[in-house]
């Protein structure tokens, strides 16, 4: 648990043509913390993780990563950062390997060769690393993994390159009640690790079970941001759904509060 | 007046000093070994030519590291050679494993058990499989001891099995029953499977480096072991942790010890398969098939899971306002009740815990898995080793 947040957003705004889809979002993810982003469809959950990992340009509103002001203006950017994004279709080549898929784009070369040695250890530590069992040879072709394998393969590969922050899209939805389970002990073992892990999902229960922080967006508007042990399942759902909660969330009259975007103070204990 | 520890006293805890830093971290340099344990470097170097000239450890040359200067000689555990047995008795299943110094599963052997088996019937069947697993043993094996992790309260001086609800047993010696069967040279220690897979998880998993800690194991069952300030919790004879039976409904559904509304009639496999409308169904396999209709959408299994998720917040609400543990480890049947209903158990866990109490809580699934309660039964094995190794082995 730690006290400076790895990334921080501050002021995000971001329209298509004359819809406003991101209206003021402030936005924290920690080290060593899952931070669980929930949201209805059509809340803004996309477009914000598009924002970070820099497929769309911000139209205004500041990034600052690991204490510094950084701008990011292309999914290169990002990555150099360290951040990894993976998204609900996994990108997996079917009729590749594990290993070639890790490295697919990246490959460690020696002289012309590809170094498929290295290659192949680096991938086994990977995976190693996050205590994956159900792996059997690296040497399969992802067609013939299963879902919860295939799941497993793109986080591993997203953790490969030492990336400091993982942002996971939907990762469990799909899947069978075990896999879902693996998946789950997967990202908690990330954000144990030491990586900064955001976690997109409309599950309720994968968010409680792996999450430290809750970050809920409504219609663009980021209207909390609270600790996973100060609040309960009715009042993320309320969160969702009607952008507040009791005290936490939106004011009761947009209007009157123009500070309405702010997320509740979580270090107070602003939950009642 | 008190005297002093001898020499001797001062390099028996230092030998197991560096034999338990090798067993849980690995393969350690000399010069990691220096500052880990606050020893200079003459002292790791004689340390580590006893352990190796006692079969315990070897020492070899590091990989290139690239770096200037002569390279620390690594430490690495004999886990091929030095090993002990692990047994787990569970309610429908029977494991036994060799388990290497180090930690390292090297070989194992499950068996089904028939509900209503005895202690004395069990031991046979463990022996068995002991018996095939001799065959593959290399020629200078040594085995250092047998641990037996078991499902049910166990007396902590003679490791008898006092009640096994769940299995039906009432003072089985286990222990008596297995060293028979394995031979007087093999010490045997028994211990309850919620504490084995504690310890396991706290010496090498998931909760290492955490000194207040709370591991809830179900199957029929629910019991929990204890990690209070770093040392196990065991209570006076060795019973303590029997969550399971604390009762939290007045008038409850009957439970298996005698009593009404234990917990574990509303979060076990009796009380889950019953919410769900399936009281004839026993067993893991039958619990996990009410978490994948729940998650497929059967309605009657998502009410009984996500009562079941509910009360499982209220006991570990009421647990984490007791030992204040910074985390709470959900094993056996129980990680799988968490993961399925996790945003029950922690609406009511926050609602119910005490802020301060909850500030720094983490709840964690085991690394370990299922093989928990056989590391964890090997550990026991290994303790009286890492006390004193030139004594045994």
């Amino acid at each position: 648990m730690s006290a400076t947040p790895l990334l921080e957003l501050r002021g995000i705004d971001k329209s298509f043509g004359p819809v406003q889809v991101l209206r003021d979002v402030a936005f924290a993810a920690y080290p060593g913390e899952v931070t669980a982003l929930v949201g209805d469809n059509g809340a803004g959950k996309s477009t914000l993780v598009k924002c970070i990992s820099g497929i769309y340009p911000i139209d205004a509103g500041e990034f600052v990563f690991d204490g510094q002001p950084v701008t990011i203006s292309s999914p290169r950017d990002a990555a150099s950062l360290g951040i990894e994004v993976v998204y609900q279709d996994l990108a997996l080549c079917d009729n590749l390997d594990i290993v070639q898929n890790m490295f697919l784009g990246r490959e460690k070369r020696n002289g012309l060769v590809l170094d498929e040695p290295t290659m192949e250890q680096m991938a086994a530590e990977t995976l190693a690393g996050l205590s994956v069992r159900t792996v059997k040879s690296l040497r399969q072709h992802v067609s013939s993994l299963s879902g919860g394998q295939r799941q497993t393969v793109a986080i591993a590969k997203a953790v490969l390159w030492n990336s400091k922050l993982v942002i996971l899209d939907e990762p469990t939805a799909a899947l069978g009640v075990a896999q879902t389970a693996q998946v789950l002990e997967l990202v908690r073992r990330l954000a144990d690790n030491g990586l900064a892990v955001v976690l997109i999902s409309h599950n309720m229960n994968d968010v409680f079970a792996v999450s430290d922080r809750i970050a809920a967006l409504y219609l663009g508007q980021m209207v909390a941001q609270v600790k996973t042990t100060e609040i309960t399942h009715a009042q993320v759902v309320e969160l969702i759904t009607a952008g507040r909660s009791g005290e936490l969330g939106l004011a009761v009259d947009p209007g009157v509060n123009g500070n309405g975007a702010a997320p509740a103070d979580s270090t107070t204990g602003g939950v009642s | 007046m008190r005297v002093g520890p001898s020499q001797d006293e001062i390099r028996r805890q230092n030998l197991g000093a560096l034999l338990r830093y090798v067993h849980l971290h690995g393969a350690t340099t000399r010069a990691e070994l220096t500052n880990a344990l606050g020893l200079n470097r003459s002292t790791i170097g004689a340390l580590t030519a006893d352990l190796a000239a006692a079969g315990l450890v070897t020492e070899g040359a590091p990989k290139e590291t690239g770096r200037a200067g002569r390279p620390s000689l690594v430490v690495r555990p004999e886990s091929d050679r030095i090993f002990a047995y692990a047994y787990s008795i569970e309610v429908d299943r029977l494991r036994a494993a060799r388990v290497g110094l180090g930690g390292a599963v090297l070989d194992r052997r499950e068996l089904d058990r028939p509900r209503g088996l005895s202690a004395a019937e069990a031991a046979p069947l463990l022996a068995g499989a002991v018996k095939e697993m001799r065959q593959a043993l290399p020629a200078d094996a040594v085995c250092v001891g047998a641990g037996i992790a078991v499902c049910g309260m166990v007396r902590r001086d003679d490791g008898l099995v006092r009640l096994g609800p769940a299995t039906g047993w009432v003072d089985e010696p286990i222990g008596a029953a297995v060293s028979a069967e394995l031979g007087v040279e093999v010490p045997v220690t028994v211990g309850n499977v919620a504490d084995v897979a504690a310890f396991a998880e706290h010496a090498r998993g998931t909760a290492a480096g955490c000194d207040n800690v709370i591991y809830l194991y179900g199957d029929v069952g629910v019991g929990a072991g204890i990690i209070a300030g770093g040392r196990r919790l065991t209570g006076h004879g060795g019973y303590s942790g029997e969550v399971g039976h604390m009762v939290v409904a007045r008038d409850g559904a009957r439970c298996e010890c005698g009593n009404r509304g234990c917990w574990e009639t509303e979060i076990g496999e009796h009380g889950l398969l019953r919410a769900a409308g399936r009281s004839d169904a026993r067993g893991r396999d039958a619990l996990l098939a009410v978490f994948d209709a729940a998650d497929r959408g059967d309605a009657r299994a998502q009410t009984a899971v996500r009562q079941a998720g509910d009360w499982l917040g209220f006991g570990v609400a009421n647990l984490v306002n007791i030992f204040n543990p910074e985390m709470v480890i959900f094993g056996g049947t129980m990680r799988d009740l968490y993961l399925a209903a996790a945003a029950q158990v922690r609406s009511r866990l926050n609602s119910n815990g005490l802020p301060a109490c909850l500030e720094h809580v983490r709840l964690r699934t085991p690394m370990l898995g299922a093989d928990a309660p056989l590391i964890g039964a090997a550990e026991l094995a290994f303790d009286r080793l890492l006390a004193d190794p030139l004594d045994v082995g």
